[in-house]
């Protein structure tokens, strides 16, 4: 099926004729015969209608996922949106046009991404933020990066429980300066920060240092107000939740130079992990370092208020080798998502949310820890709505795997999926609460997990 | 044509409405310290006031249904509507990363299909999706060159080589994998095989190239360059982004390329999404294949499932698996197409570039050889005698109600215009932009600096943007009333 070329029959002839051409070929004449290819062998055509059967069968092939119940987090989250933003994404002014280079033409785009900076400002308490990147993960490579650009340096420190796919991707972003991560360790039994270590390797060859808010083992770090004064004029990346800053202070107050996060939770479902969202925030100061695409308010020759790409000479189209970063592509339509459900569910309604889901996973977690064999909270820091869940009675992949076979999805393991790889700091997996997550669904959890684990007493 | 565009003094979301502040909310084991004080300063808007906004911006902004978009080495093509339905299914938008393989064995069989698709129209069949856009690619295939020579102990490869015409992704994804780039002239908008030979050395890890090029011409002397690459031991890059131009016809595994990454929200036709979400696709020959991304999609019989065992592997740069939603729509617009429909995708977009160049020609100059792929370059140069530039020109097609073409690049071609009318434009809409380029062309100084006045705003004062930074709502509304410090 090839109705999306208009009429090729009549009027690609009329083409050719204009150009004096009998047949295509000629136009081809430049590609040398050794270099042409012959048949593929691909898939289709499909009519329009076999292809809507040829991708539902394929995804009828999916467990569905109505009768399990979720706990899968870390980061991802499957949180309900109003139809309302989904119905702002599927404006095609906005889905099909392009990056904003004629802002007369795209002053929609333009004021939404600046509303988004202004959001991501205000929640981040930081001073700019740029217009996104591709996802939270990239966007922490980028803050390495702008880190460096700041400071010289060999280190970047980052904390023990960060999950090990940021630990990879940070690594690759790493390697373009010959930078290194060098682990903060955390206190076994509260998760905390060892601030001594802190203290001394910042002073140590070091050009950046993270903290999540909330880590990656959910954790809370109660020292970031002080975390400043530690760390001297290093650097400070601190990777934030974006539904977490509707309820705590945000890392802004406390002086950090960077804040970045994944916006995936603010109305974008998760789609089996992308698109996403990369947010960026930082200190005016600091803006030519800034990597990404920058909005900012203008005017017309009238004085009629106006928006427009700015500081472009940072970008890779300009400033080539030189510029802040090689991103050019990013995630402006997922901005839109972000701001619409943002302005649709309000602060209040959010921070009550955020709230009831803490008190859920509290009680997820009293619940979990009763049962022999698991350890919830894993650790004694304050947490939000995602508990460490230690499994000591079998191995982690089994426990969850009987987990589903309960109907719950219980959870996402600790450990690196790569062959070698030293095993997590504790045999664990991260449970996640939603706003759906109802009462009802803690009973079938712990019944569920009691099962498993006299299942495997029994055998 | 008379085209008016939307006028609205649209407020900002604060503008409509008062933040009305955060009540205190209960937060189960959180210390005091830790919460948060400052209410949130933002506004809840009514799901009407939301619609209306969102509505009413969207009609203050060009996209492909609403104008001619030939936005060189852009590839603004129709983005199917179908593609948007299926990309809409709950098995998808519901379908966690995290969930276990067995639950999610359908979207690993289209991710797979994908793959082999993909893996065969490049003629690279070693694939990854962990991509999220074209400069990702470039910078992820770079950092696995570096892999490949470390490995090897050809540590003195620091250098990458492009053409002058290169995208300004190339050089930049250089510099970010840590390569020096260096970049060389073209003779006539094209690589000689003989000049790079001069330039190629034991200190050269890469040399990248984008065919067609910039310049909308096949890089003829392609497997000529592929050799002198390879007898100097260094990984010749495939930017995929002029791949339209050539699909059914030739493909990088055939010219020589050992990698490529293929931006699928151009050459398959997934939304650009007002500057993204893109979807990108890494492809590589065996020489790289094994420092690919982890995890791939290993099929075993008739089941799927994630592989992390590839101890040469990169590891991982990018959350989860890539852009899955964009990526079963580049899957329907493969179905769709099959093999024939593909070819034929390319043999239009060539043929309507060719027909455009022709007829903007005459009122143009066209640097380089008349027959070009998919895109083609005219220069404003000639205009400057009147006093205008290209800039005047290309706001003074926003009038018209088109989109203009890419301008200022490649900066080899002085007040350069980059037009590319892909395959998914009729004749009539060729020749009205035709029209409409002619009447601006020929429009007075007067006119043409004026433009644009049938938009929504006229035209905008950059300067003043980059010298008051006002980047958020914060800004303008200290700039209005200005606070006295602390």
């Amino acid at each position: 099926m090839v109705r999306w070329i208009p009429d090729p029959e009549r009027e690609n002839p009329q083409l050719l004729a204009a150009l004096g051409l009998t047949g295509t070929d000629e136009l081809f004449r430049d590609i040398p015969a050794a270099a042409r290819v012959g048949p593929l062998g691909l898939p289709g055509p499909l009519e329009e209608p076999e292809v809507i059967s040829a991708v539902d069968r394929l995804l009828e092939k999916n467990q569905p996922r109505k009768g399990l119940d979720s706990f899968l987090g870390s980061g991802l989250y499957d949180r309900p949106s109003p139809a309302v933003v989904d119905g702002i994404l599927q404006r095609s002014e906005f889905y099909t046009s392009y990056t904003q280079y004629q802002a007369e033409a795209s002053q929609g785009m333009l004021q939404a991404l600046f509303e988004f900076q202004s959001l991501w400002v205000e929640l981040t308490g930081m001073e700019v933020a740029n217009s996104s990147l591709y996802d939270g993960d990239t966007a922490l490579g980028e803050a390495l990066l702008m880190a460096r650009r700041l400071r010289e340096g060999r280190y970047f420190l980052v904390p023990q429980s960060l999950r090990w796919e940021r630990k990879s991707i940070l690594s690759n972003y790493a390697r373009g300066p010959g930078a290194r991560l060098k682990e903060i360790p955390q206190d076994s039994r509260t998760g905390r920060l060892d601030l001594g270590f802190l203290e001394r390797e910042a002073r140590n060859d070091c050009f950046g240092v993270l903290v999540e808010y909330p880590d990656s083992w959910g954790l809370l770090q109660e020292d970031l107000p002080r975390l400043r004064g530690i760390l001297g004029d290093v650097p400070w990346v601190v990777s934030a939740d974006p539904l977490a800053l509707t309820v705590l202070d945000p890392p802004g107050k406390w002086g950090a130079d960077l804040v970045v996060g994944e916006g995936q939770g603010f109305g974008i479902p998760p789609s089996y992990g992308g698109p996403l969202l990369g947010l960026m925030a930082a200190r005016r100061r600091d803006l030519r370092h800034l990597p990404g695409r920058l909005v900012g308010a203008t005017t017309d020759p009238t004085g009629r208020r106006a928006f427009t790409l700015t500081l472009q000479t940072r970008e890779q189209h300009i400033r080539r080798s030189k510029a802040t970063s090689n991103i050019c592509t990013n995630q402006a339509l997922m901005t839109l998502a972000f701001l619409g459900y943002a302005s649709a569910m309000g602060p209040r309604t959010l921070a009550r949310m955020a709230g009831a889901m803490t008190a859920r996973a509290h009680e997820l977690a009293r619940r979990l820890g009763t049962l022999p064999g698991l350890v919830a909270p894993r650790f004694s820091a304050p947490f939000l709505y995602e508990v460490p869940v230690e499994v000591s009675a079998l191995a982690v992949k089994d426990f969850l795997r009987g987990l589903l076979s309960r109907g719950i999805l219980g959870g996402v393991p600790l450990y690196d999926p790569r062959p070698g790889s030293p095993p997590p700091f504790f045999p664990g997996y991260m449970a996640a609460v939603g706003p759906a997550t109802s009462g009802r669904s803690l009973d079938r959890y712990a019944a569920a997990a009691q099962e498993v684990l006299q299942d495997r007493e029994g055998g | 044509m008379t085209f008016r565009q939307a006028r609205y003094d649209e407020p900002l979301i604060w503008e409509i409405r008062e933040p009305a502040g955060t009540d205190p909310v209960e937060l189960e084991g959180v210390p005091a310290g830790l919460r948060r004080k400052a209410p949130l300063a933002w506004p809840e808007l009514s799901e009407l006031e939301l619609a209306r906004h969102f509505t009413r911006l969207s009609q203050m902004n060009f996209g492909i249904e609403t104008a001619f978009y030939p936005l060189g080495s852009c590839t603004m093509k129709y983005n199917p509507r179908v593609a948007e339905l299926l990309a809409r299914r709950d098995a998808l938008l519901g379908a966690h990363p995290a969930q276990p393989e067995e639950t999610v064995q359908g979207l690993l069989e289209l991710l797979y299909e994908l793959e082999g698709a993909l893996g065969k129209i490049t003629g690279l069949p070693h694939v990854s999706l962990q991509i999220a856009a074209g400069a990702h690619g470039e910078f992820i295939a770079l950092l696995m060159t570096r892999a490949y020579f470390e490995e090897r102990g050809e540590t003195e490869r620091t250098e990458v080589l492009l053409p002058d015409t290169a995208h300004g992704t190339n050089p930049a994804s250089a510099s970010m994998a840590g390569f020096t780039p260096r970049e060389l002239a073209t003779d006539r908008g094209l690589i000689r095989a003989r000049a790079l030979r001069e330039e190629l050395g034991p200190r050269t890890a890469a040399f990248m190239l984008t065919n067609p090029n910039t310049a909308g011409l096949f890089e003829e002397e392609i497997l000529e360059i592929a050799d002198e690459v390879h007898q100097a031991g260094a990984i010749l890059y495939y930017d995929g982004a002029n791949l339209n131009g050539i699909l059914g016809k030739t493909h990088p595994g055939k010219m020589g390329f050992d990698v490529a990454h293929l931006n699928l929200h151009k050459t398959f036709g997934t939304p650009h999404g007002g500057g993204g979400p893109g979807d990108g696709a890494l492809c590589a020959g065996e020489r790289l294949a094994p420092y690919l991304p982890v995890p791939r999609i290993k099929r075993e019989g008739d089941r799927f499932r994630w592989d992390y065992d590839f101890p040469r592997s990169i590891g991982k740069v990018k959350t989860a698996f890539g852009n899955v939603g964009l990526l079963v729509r580049a899957y329907v617009f493969l179905l769709a197409h099959g093999e024939s429909g593909l070819t034929a995708v390319t043999e239009r977009a060539v043929l309507n570039a060719n027909y455009l160049a022709r007829r903007l020609g005459e009122l143009l100059p066209r640097p380089f050889s008349p027959l070009v792929k998919h895109e083609f370059l005219l220069s404003g140069a000639p205009l400057k005698e009147r006093g205008v530039r290209t800039l005047d020109l290309a706001k003074r097609l926003l009038d018209e109600g088109v989109h203009a073409p890419t301008v200022y690049f490649p900066a080899l071609v002085e007040e350069a215009l980059m037009v590319e009318p892909p395959e998914t434009e009729s004749k009539r809409e060729l020749d009205l932009f035709f029209e409409a380029f002619r009447r601006s062309v020929q429009d007075t100084p007067e006119n043409l600096h004026a433009a644009p006045q049938n938009l929504s705003v006229g035209r905008v004062d950059e300067v003043k943007a980059a010298r008051e930074l006002l980047l958020s709502w914060k800004d303008l509304r200290r700039r209005s009333s200005p606070a006295p410090e602390g």
